[in-house]
């Protein structure tokens, strides 16, 4: 139970931050390197604001950051759009812009934000810290929604039909303008949420989000373009195979075999055997759910 | 179509995690000084990014001050003494460029700074290249010994002798040890269990997890399981901080568990207080200690930073340890790094951190006083206990 508790709450921390990604990456074909700078904004935000209690610090955080990521999209990301490389440069930079002012404004200091609930629950007979578990369900309540707005919802449909075919998508009304900018907003919030909600689980500090951004990336590799549960279900993944390992083995040797089995499945997922595979379950697949 | 943009999208996937994997390293040169060879130069390697910079800039600053202070009182044999600043990120790559660089280009004649022990390992090889000296100031040490490295922090022997017996006394037998993955926290681990074991304890656990650990839930439950009396914990960075918390949080951190190590070093103060009010610590230095010269020097320091906390201990250990430098100098009567480093080995020095102070020839440790400091609300580290000359004596391979 520990172990599925521990993976629950990883998830959470994961997936958000891996559907966030993946929904500007469907959108826009721009991998955001700043997402995890997010994470840190979201953060600083519940760590800095100490007056209001948790709950309106997370909803802060997610009310201020929306027009900072609506004039980062605007201001920077419109123009080298057609290059998906340079669009990447500029969101690298952002996140050192952002970096660089959370260390000018906040020092390098790591600070702490308290748990708004703390004790422990006894889930199936396990004690587990409750915080732990309401942030836990929280993000995965929300991985809900957004995997629930992506696959049951006119807006998801339109993602999806972007992220399939922008030019097609584009042809049969569909603005991608103004899809990749509410696609680049969300992708962000999630991320802010991932780091105001996990804030009072880790030390803040401007360089938080970097480390994070690792398991993120894997969690991204492994999915489908455009696929959004695929997403959320590699960050599943990620997070089970980073709990299991590290229960069975010293942190030490886990995080060796961590990365050795994350680029073995990338590797052996792009033999073309292996590729055309896959592609044959999801042609199967197709018909069968529509019928 | 679909087949190239996938392939496309992986891609750009990779060079995105190869770009995160890899990590983006950056200097800094900011110079302070001049290039001539007449007054005697010092190159300053601090991280002033990154994720120990707080503690980099601490040194830095303290430093500062004392350069100053030797420069008010008449400089290094009639001379204004001059320094040079470089940012190395806390890098060790970045550390060996500019080691060179200070050392080829800028001509100084000794080395001073670093904050994590890869950086002042990758410092010290370039220091015994270019046979100058260099100082670091930060506690702990690795068991090995540099002709040219010569360290102000207390030693691992130092910081832990008087430690384990109180704790053990206090809290029992069972001590369990975590520790960042790399060279300082393993040696931590060595010493630690030979103490533990003349104390008449046990080390009942111990591990070890990469630096950036974002969920530490594996490791407390192993140690938990283990049921420690005492934990000691030599988790550094921002590790410290969310090792602390989330211990607390799964209630292995109880006013019933002794806790020592790096998360009660002052850096962390800001974020852990509540956690580790009222704790003992080990230290070298601290803003309380009662020293005319310590007082004067946090003085200076607080007007001149406008700071406020608890200070680190790293900025005592560099504000005195430039100056014993600077002294040896001055009897060198040259800037010549060979002679300096002849006369750091052999000079006695009067400081806050002890009388008579001096570094054993046989590991280069620095033989100086200890103090145990309880840690008070609002960050005061009160100097409980005077420990008085704790030495550290033991030979160790590159000087013995």
């Amino acid at each position: 139970m520990d172990v599925l508790l521990a993976i629950l709450t990883l998830f959470g921390l994961y997936g958000l931050t891996t559907l966030g990604m993946a929904v500007i990456f469907a959108a826009t074909r721009v991998v955001n390197l700043a997402q995890g700078d997010l994470i840190m904004v979201g953060a600083y935000t519940a760590a800095v604001l100490t007056g209001p209690a948790f709950g309106w610090r997370v909803t802060l955080a997610l009310v201020a950051s929306a027009p900072l990521l609506l004039l980062i999209e605007r201001l920077l990301l419109r123009r080298p759009l057609a290059d998906g490389l340079a669009t990447m440069l500029v969101t690298w930079g952002v996140g050192m812009a952002l970096r660089q002012a959370a260390e000018l404004w906040f020092t390098s200091t790591s600070r702490s934000v308290d748990a708004p609930v703390g004790g422990t629950v006894t889930v199936l007979g396990t004690p587990y810290p409750a915080y732990r578990l309401v942030c836990g369900l929280i993000a995965v309540a929300v991985i809900g929604l957004v995997l629930l707005a992506a696959y049951r919802t006119d807006w998801g449909l339109t993602l999806r039909a972007v992220a399939d075919n922008p030019a097609m998508a584009a042809l049969l009304g569909t603005d991608p303008r103004r899809l990749r900018t509410i696609a680049f907003i969300l992708g962000g919030l999630l991320a802010v949420l991932a780091g105001a909600l996990y804030s009072p689980l880790l030390a803040v500090n401007p360089t938080m989000g970097f480390g994070l951004l690792v398991p993120v990336f894997f969690g991204l590799l492994l999915s489908r373009p455009g696929a959004l549960g695929t997403a959320a279900g590699a960050a599943l993944a990620i997070a089970a195979l980073s709990v299991l390992l590290r229960t069975w083995l010293t942190d030490v040797l886990a995080e060796v075999f961590f990365y050795l089995i994350v680029v073995a499945v990338a590797a052996l997922r792009s033999r073309p055997w292996i590729r055309r595979y896959m592609s044959w379950l999801t042609r199967v697949r197709v018909p069968a759910r529509a019928s | 179509m679909a087949h190239t943009r996938s392939r496309a999208g992986t891609g750009i996937l990779t060079a995105a995690a190869l770009l995160v994997v890899t990590g983006c390293g950056g200097s800094a040169i900011s110079d302070t000084g001049s290039d001539s060879d007449g007054p005697l130069k010092i190159g300053l390697i601090v991280p002033l990014t990154g994720p120990v910079s707080s503690t980099g800039k601490a040194l830095r600053n303290a430093f500062e001050l004392g350069v100053e202070k030797v420069n008010e009182d008449g400089g290094v044999n009639g001379a204004d003494v001059e320094f040079v600043v470089v940012d190395d990120g806390g890098d060790p790559a970045t550390s060996t460029q500019l080691a060179r660089r200070l050392v080829q280009r800028e001509k100084v004649s000794m080395l001073f700074g670093t904050i994590t022990g890869d950086t002042a390992e990758a410092v010290t090889k370039v220091a015994d290249d270019a046979k100058v000296p260099f100082g670091t100031a930060i506690l702990g040490d690795t068991g090995q010994c540099h002709p040219y490295a010569w360290g102000f922090g207390e030693s691992t022997r130092q910081l832990l002798t008087p430690t384990i017996p109180a704790l053990l006394e206090k809290y029992g037998k069972r001590v369990a040890v975590v520790g960042s993955d790399y060279n300082f926290p393993h040696y931590y681990l060595r010493v630690a269990k030979e103490q533990v074991k003349r104390a008449g304890g046990s080390v009942v656990a111990e591990e070890f997890s990469p630096i950036g650990q974002t969920d530490w839930q594996p490791v407390i439950k192993r140690l938990k399981a283990a049921k420690p009396d005492v934990l000691l914990a030599m988790v550094v960075g921002s590790d410290a901080v969310s090792f602390s918390q989330q211990a607390k949080q799964f209630g292995l951190l109880s006013p019933q568990l002794g806790y020592d190590g790096a998360p009660l070093d002052s850096d962390y103060y800001p974020a852990l207080n509540a956690l580790v009010n009222g704790r003992t610590h080990t230290v070298r230095w601290t803003d309380r200690l009662d020293d005319p010269d310590s007082r004067a020097f946090v003085a200076d320091y607080r007007k001149a930073y406008k700071f406020k906390g608890p200070m680190p201990e790293v900025a005592g250990n560099a504000y005195f340890g430039i100056q014993f430098f600077l002294a040896a100098a001055e009897k060198a009567e040259s800037a010549d790094g060979e002679a300096i480093n002849t006369e750091i080995g052999r000079l006695t020095f009067d400081s806050p951190l002890g009388e008579n102070t001096r570094f054993a020839a046989a590991n280069h440790i620095l033989q100086a006083d200890m103090f145990q400091a309880t840690i008070k609300p609002g960050g005061a580290y009160e100097v409980s206990r005077e420990l008085g000359r704790v030495a550290d004596t033991t030979p160790m391979p590159g000087c013995s």
